[in-house]
């Protein structure tokens, strides 16, 4: 199997995002999370929003920055296997609006509940921290390092 | 490291000319001199296709290229594809890890558990879940020689892939749509085959020396003048490996200090020398004009990094024919700025050489210009010619000294002698110098059956990217399972073809690539291109448009 032969890109890991139709594709399964959630009958619309923003947050945060490097060999000779798929994108500003609308949705839904509030301003946060730039590369308490 | 006598002088001039050529209008402004302007203020968004070359008057023929963009509802459901077989990846390997499912892969012994990894896990993701279940489509072992029809051998593979065993039967007479049997001298009979016999009873196979050594044969200088002649430069060097040729010969002509531009998608051996080279490499967009005009003015405006001082050399390398794409070079324009802005050009003519032009003498002749103008030529013998091994055309001074300082004629071995005369049997058909009209009778064969064959998948619907000349033809499949069910339905119907997805190419943009040959007869072409609409027996909802992704709308192409 050979990695990036059609083109002289080593690690076609940083333009997967930047391909036709990622964003909407990425609505769309946002859309359909949202709508499985609501057909469970006896959780309440608030409680289904913030279940919506919290797994979203999650996934993002594990496909993001836990999982590190490529799931094939580059031909960088490893350049990027220390680094998360955050890390190794040139840029992904579109997410952090996305991660903005939905918290702001979810504020609205669950009427500004306090627990509603605080969980989902937490579960924002654990998504917008790791992708400020000062953050590029720093492992806190050196979890997830190797 | 080294640089060739002359270019010193050559961009020195240029940095100083660019400063005081400029006329500062009013309050210093000085206007935009850029050679190729953007031609068009609005852009039809659903094609990114080049049809309208800007300076039309630098081409004799028209120029028409079309690189259609996935459509939308094709992309998403491709990334559905792949994030389902993710899913399933993760699922599987949750079984192997809790042994519910053997594992085939390697992993360390117990004793090396807290080790670092020998095995990187996730490196390997991709291929276990996802290579291997396709994988029978690719490495197929063949037991004839590689011409319009191939003969495979039979596998079978009882545990999904793992391992093949081969049945002792052989599969015989499959069209051939995967080879680089362009002027189809892929053939073990005939003239060459005979003189390449002959020529082994004479000299033997092997040269067990280097050029520089002992290895030096008359057969090397005779096929090295032909080729010089062939091409209609001064001088030519041949090497035994084609890939070597680019990924040992760019270094010894570029080092630190100097500049390369290369294409977007240039192939892994010149991106492989340009990064041995230690120069610094800028890459522009595919044969985009406009791209490399910026990356040429920004680069003698601004100099080296943080030195500013001026570029030693730069060198622009593009392809003749890229293989992926299926896309021909914008030659004239690239030799326009090249000559503007005082860089050097590497053409890389691997597919392009024998197969384009009226005189199969490549790019060159296919736009019709000289040949003088291509600084340094490359090629290789592994196409058209149905040899192996690569060549460096240029002016003299430039073939003498990669003769002294090329990595591939110090250190490795020389062609073998039959591959050598293979070379030379063919060059003069090609030529037309053996007295006959095989050549020009395989030239035209070549182009007809490219023009038949494109037309023909064009008009049934199908999206093929590239050139309308370029005898390589990728038909769009996108979706990851249809890579693996393409490459299978292809065979069981008679036919190879090559197949590649993600990573090698972009996550939305898999394709089938056929390579038409001048072997293939019409017949063979309508077999194909047939076959490309033929349904799964099992199927009656699918009205014929299973495969290869069709264009539902557009008929005006």
């Amino acid at each position: 199997m050979n990695v990036g032969t059609a083109h002289s890109e080593v690690n076609p890991n940083t333009r997967v995002m930047n391909s036709r139709g990622m964003w909407l594709s990425y609505t769309l399964s946002i859309g359909l999370l949202h709508h499985i959630l609501l057909s469970i009958p006896f959780v309440s619309v608030p409680v289904v929003w913030t279940l919506t923003n919290m797994i979203h947050n999650l996934c993002m945060y594990l496909l993001l920055h836990t999982v590190k490097g490529t799931p094939f060999q580059t031909p960088d000779q490893g350049k990027a296997r220390l680094l998360t798929h955050w890390e190794q994108m040139d840029y992904g500003v579109q997410f952090t609006a996305s991660q903005r609308v939905s918290y702001l949705l979810t504020s609205f839904y669950t009427k500004y509940d306090r627990v509603h509030f605080v969980v989902n301003t937490v579960s924002l946060l654990t998504v917008l921290i790791p992708k400020l730039p000062q953050l590029h590369g720093v492992r806190i308490f050196g979890i997830n390092k190797y | 490291m080294t640089e060739s006598s002359g270019s010193k002088l050559l961009n020195g001039e240029a940095c100083q000319r660019t400063l005081r050529g400029k006329n500062a209008g009013k309050n210093g402004f000085v206007k935009n001199h850029c050679v190729f302007e953007h031609p068009r203020k609005y852009r039809r968004p659903t094609e990114r296709s080049q049809n309208a070359a800007p300076n039309s008057s630098l081409y004799k023929k028209p120029f028409s290229e079309s690189f259609e963009e996935t459509p939308l509802l094709v992309a998403v459901l491709t990334y559905m594809g792949y994030g389902i077989l993710t899913i399933f990846g993760y699922f599987r390997d949750f079984l192997r890890h809790w042994n519910i499912e053997k594992c085939h892969i390697a992993h360390e012994r117990e004793q090396q558990k807290d080790f670092v990894p020998l095995y990187q896990d996730f490196e390997n993701f991709y291929t276990r879940n996802l290579y291997m279940r396709i994988r029978d489509n690719w490495n197929r072992p063949i037991c004839s020689v590689p011409g319009a029809k191939v003969d495979l051998v039979e596998r079978v593979t009882h545990n999904y892939n793992w391992t093949f065993e081969h049945t002792g039967k052989v599969v015989k007479d499959v069209i051939n749509m995967g080879s680089y049997n362009y002027l189809g001298f892929a053939e073990n009979a005939g003239a060459c085959a005979s003189a390449a016999i002959e020529t082994t009873h004479a000299y033997g196979v092997g040269v067990a020396s280097t050029r520089c050594e002992i290895g030096n044969l008359d057969i090397h200088e005779e096929l090295e003048q032909l080729v010089a002649r062939f091409l209609g430069v001064e001088s030519s060097m041949a090497f035994g490996m084609g890939f070597a040729t680019n990924s040992m010969n760019i270094p010894a002509l570029t080092g630190k200090g100097c500049l390369i531009l290369s294409d977007e998608l240039n192939h892994a051996s010149l991106v492989l020398g340009a990064r041995l080279s230690g120069s610094t490499i800028r890459v522009f967009k595919h044969n985009n004009m406009q791209s490399l005009e910026k990356l040429l003015r920004d680069a003698i405006a601004h100099g080296q990094p943080r030195t500013h001082r001026p570029w030693k050399k730069i060198l622009i390398v593009v392809e003749g024919i890229y293989s992926m794409e299926g896309s021909i070079v914008r030659l004239p324009e690239v030799i326009a700025l090249k000559k503007r802005y005082k860089a050097y050009l590497y053409l890389d003519e691997a597919h392009s050489i024998g197969a384009l032009g009226p005189n199969g003498r490549g790019v060159v002749d296919y736009f019709g210009l000289d040949p003088k103008d291509v600084d340094i030529m490359m090629g290789t013998f592994t196409k058209s010619f149905g040899a192996a091994g690569g060549y460096i055309g240029g002016r003299k001074e430039l073939i003498d000294y990669l003769r002294c300082h090329s990595h591939s004629a110090l250190y490795a071995t020389s062609m073998s002698p039959p591959v050598a005369q293979q070379i030379i049997s063919s060059m003069k058909i090609i030529m037309g110098e053996d007295g006959s009209t095989l050549g020009k009778d395989r030239l035209r064969q070549l182009s007809e059956n490219t023009t038949y064959f494109r037309r023909k998948l064009r008009e049934m619907g199908f999206i093929i990217y590239g050139n309308d000349d370029s005898p390589v033809v990728p038909l769009m499949l996108y979706m990851p399972a249809k890579i693996g069910a393409f490459g299978r339905e292809m065979l069981k119907r008679n036919i190879g073809t090559v197949v590649v997805g993600f990573p090698a190419t972009p996550i939305i943009e898999s394709r089938a690539r056929f390579c038409v040959s001048a072997a293939h007869t019409r017949e063979m072409l309508d077999t194909v291109s047939l076959v490309n609409l033929q349904t799964p027996s099992s199927d009656p909802l699918h009205d014929g448009r299973v495969m290869g992704v069709r264009r539902s709308r557009r008929s005006n192409l």
